[in-house]
């Protein structure tokens, strides 16, 4: 902001920048203030819980017990995985069939993107049902296979951004790397792929963060042993006697956000730019 | 196939399938879709016909042996589906509250950041927010804000009202459920707002400005109509979504904090498909479920293509970049 200072509106009155300001800082307040109330209960003593509104002494020890209570760390790394194989392959496929789609020629393929987008409209659940008896059938529930074949089969959502993405490419490199001998696969390996950085930030952290965040699918597809951190994080921490400790589950929470919040942080402007550049308007 | 490209040395009356260039080339094409091709057959395709197929019997997700066929009598049971109308009344009570006022909130945020104002940036990742937190922890964030116990909502609203021990989950649920919706959702659809946003040119607004026009009116009259098409991509994906809403009542479902997620929620928040998860998954009437899940993507697709056919009315495509 301050490289154009020089050149910045400077406010004629204050009634402006009120008028300018307050909305936005009111906005911002109502959107930060529940999140900021988690991690101040996740400060507090559990007997301060419903008596005192701010902590006299802020309770590390919280954190510690969210690790410790839950086996926290074993259900991170079953999330950490799926997550992160998910959006490889999901990634990896998409921009492949992207490619495809932008790129090549065959009987059939406008109709066929049509069908990428069909799915993508299809209520979630309903396509769901089947695959469950099926995976059950094949005797794959309580297994990771169901989010490798999902991955493997790319995701609707980032078959459009790519094919999007490439479609914007200028034609010449292709041409001349045909020239050179260069087959399909190596054109997408050695010049679509390294200039796609944008599209597979973008993709790459919305497919981790589905995985990450879904509650829905490891509920019903895993058991409790071997499934993820938002599931174990949807159950609150009990004591011995089976009362919740809302102070420990505050900091369950935040150590369950955190990350996704520290990566999102550093690639927001790819986001933004993956947006802009696939021209997502309508 | 750099092959293509060859120049034969002499005419080959009827060359092998595989060196012509069109085949070749509709076959490089079908290689590089071909693992979605794939997946879309073996997950989607087969799974939607049998999904599709499965409506029509009394399918119980586990045994083949009592399989029988129902003809359409799953159809006629859902139609008369006392839980199943409530539900869809519930579900189009909350999406008339949380489209329009979600894309109004969405539309003003994006309005706000793209002003040259100071930490525009900061603004902008609070805002956005909500949307990377995961619903499993954005339901806990306003279970706990709204709290009768510990929750700083109804602290604050004792400094105007004398005792207010208002117990949100249980006596609102479906404001809860709402606000929770639309802060989840807004720093998305303002993201797309704010790209439309920078696709249209300072010149249109600039022209405006020295014709005298002041900022409100170039709001209205200039940047509005140059949004409609996102306004209209935000309006349908928001309807979608807000029809097939299922983990956030489940998830904010009172019971004894924390040990509830998984049973029904309140009544209020009986939306549609959670009654369908209920009857599947809990019930294991699969047959009955896919018909109330088929019946909810006839009425999505119907609103989806009503709102196509008013859009020609109000979505304004006319101008190049």
């Amino acid at each position: 902001m301050s490289s154009r200072g020089a050149l910045a509106p400077v406010p004629r009155a204050s009634a402006e920048t009120a008028l300018r300001y307050g909305p936005v800082v009111l906005a911002a307040t109502a959107f930060a203030l529940p999140i900021f109330w988690v991690v101040v209960v996740s400060l507090k003593k559990q007997s301060e819980y419903g008596s005192a509104l701010f902590p006299a002494d802020l309770q590390w020890v919280n954190y510690e017990l969210a690790v410790t209570l839950a086996d926290f760390g074993r259900f991170a790394v079953n999330s950490l995985f799926l997550s992160g194989a998910y959006a490889l392959l999901a990634v990896m496929v998409s921009a492949l069939v992207g490619y495809g789609f932008a790129r090549h020629q065959g009987p059939g393929r406008n109709k066929l993107f049509v069908l990428v987008l069909a799915t993508w409209m299809v209520p979630g659940l309903v396509l769901f049902v089947p695959q469950f008896v099926l995976f059950a059938r094949i005797g794959i529930t309580n297994t990771y296979w169901p989010w490798i074949l999902w991955g493997l089969s790319g995701s609707p959502f980032a078959i459009f951004l790519f094919r999007q993405f490439f479609a914007s490419f200028p034609r010449e490199l292709d041409d001349a790397a045909e020239v050179d001998g260069a087959g399909p696969l190596r054109i997408f390996l050695q010049i679509y792929l390294p200039n796609a950085g944008p599209a597979l930030a973008a993709s790459a952290i919305f497919m981790f963060l589905w995985v990450w965040g879904d509650w829905l699918y490891p509920g019903l597809l895993l058991h409790q042993e071997n499934t993820t951190l938002a599931v174990r994080m949807a159950n609150a921490y009990v004591d011995p006697h089976g009362n919740p400790l809302q102070t420990v589950t505050m900091a369950g929470v935040v150590l369950y956000v955190l990350p996704l919040i520290a990566f999102f942080a550093f690639a927001q402007r790819f986001i933004v730019r993956g947006i802009v550049t696939t021209g997502i308007k309508g | 196939m750099a092959g293509a490209t060859h120049i034969l040395p002499r005419v080959v009356p009827r060359p092998a399938l595989w060196r012509r260039r069109d085949v070749r080339r509709a076959v490089t094409f079908y290689l590089l879709i071909s693992p979605w091709l794939v997946g879309f057959v073996l997950l989607g395709a087969i799974p939607l016909v049998a999904a599709f197929l499965m409506s029509f019997t009394n399918y119980d997700g586990l045994n083949l042996d009592y399989l029988r066929i129902v003809g359409a009598d799953n159809y006629v049971r859902a139609l008369g589906d006392a839980d199943a109308q409530y539900a869809l009344g519930r579900t189009l009570l909350l999406m008339a509250i949380v489209v329009p006022v979600g894309l109004a909130l969405q539309l003003a945020l994006a309005l706000m950041v793209n002003q040259p104002i100071r930490f525009s940036n900061i603004f902008r990742t609070i805002f956005y927010l909500p949307y990377v937190i995961p619903v499993v922890a954005g339901v806990w964030v306003w279970k706990i804000f709204v709290d009768p116990t510990g929750g700083l909502l109804n602290v604050m609203l004792g400094a105007v009202l004398p005792d207010p021990n208002i117990r949100w989950l249980v006596d609102y649920p479906t404001a809860v459920l709402a606000v929770l919706t639309i802060w989840g959702a807004a720093g998305g659809g303002m993201v797309v707002f704010l790209a439309g946003l920078q696709g249209i040119p300072a010149e249109y607004r600039e022209a405006a400005m020295i014709d005298g026009a002041s900022r409100a009116q170039v709001t209205r009259f200039i940047t509005l109509p140059l949004l409609t098409p996102v306004i209209f991509f935000n309006l349908v994906t928001g309807i979608i979504v807000a029809l097939q809403i299922l983990v956030q009542p489940m998830l904010l479902s009172p019971g004894i904090l924390g040990l509830s997620p998984g049973t029904v929620p309140p009544r209020d928040n009986y939306l549609y498909v959670v009654h369908a998860y209920i009857e599947i998954f809990t019930k294991q009437l699969f047959g009955y479920g896919s018909a109330l899940l088929w019946l909810l993507f006839a009425v999505v697709l119907g609103l989806t293509l009503l709102l196509l056919k008013t859009s020609r009315r109000w979505v304004f495509y006319g101008v190049e970049p």
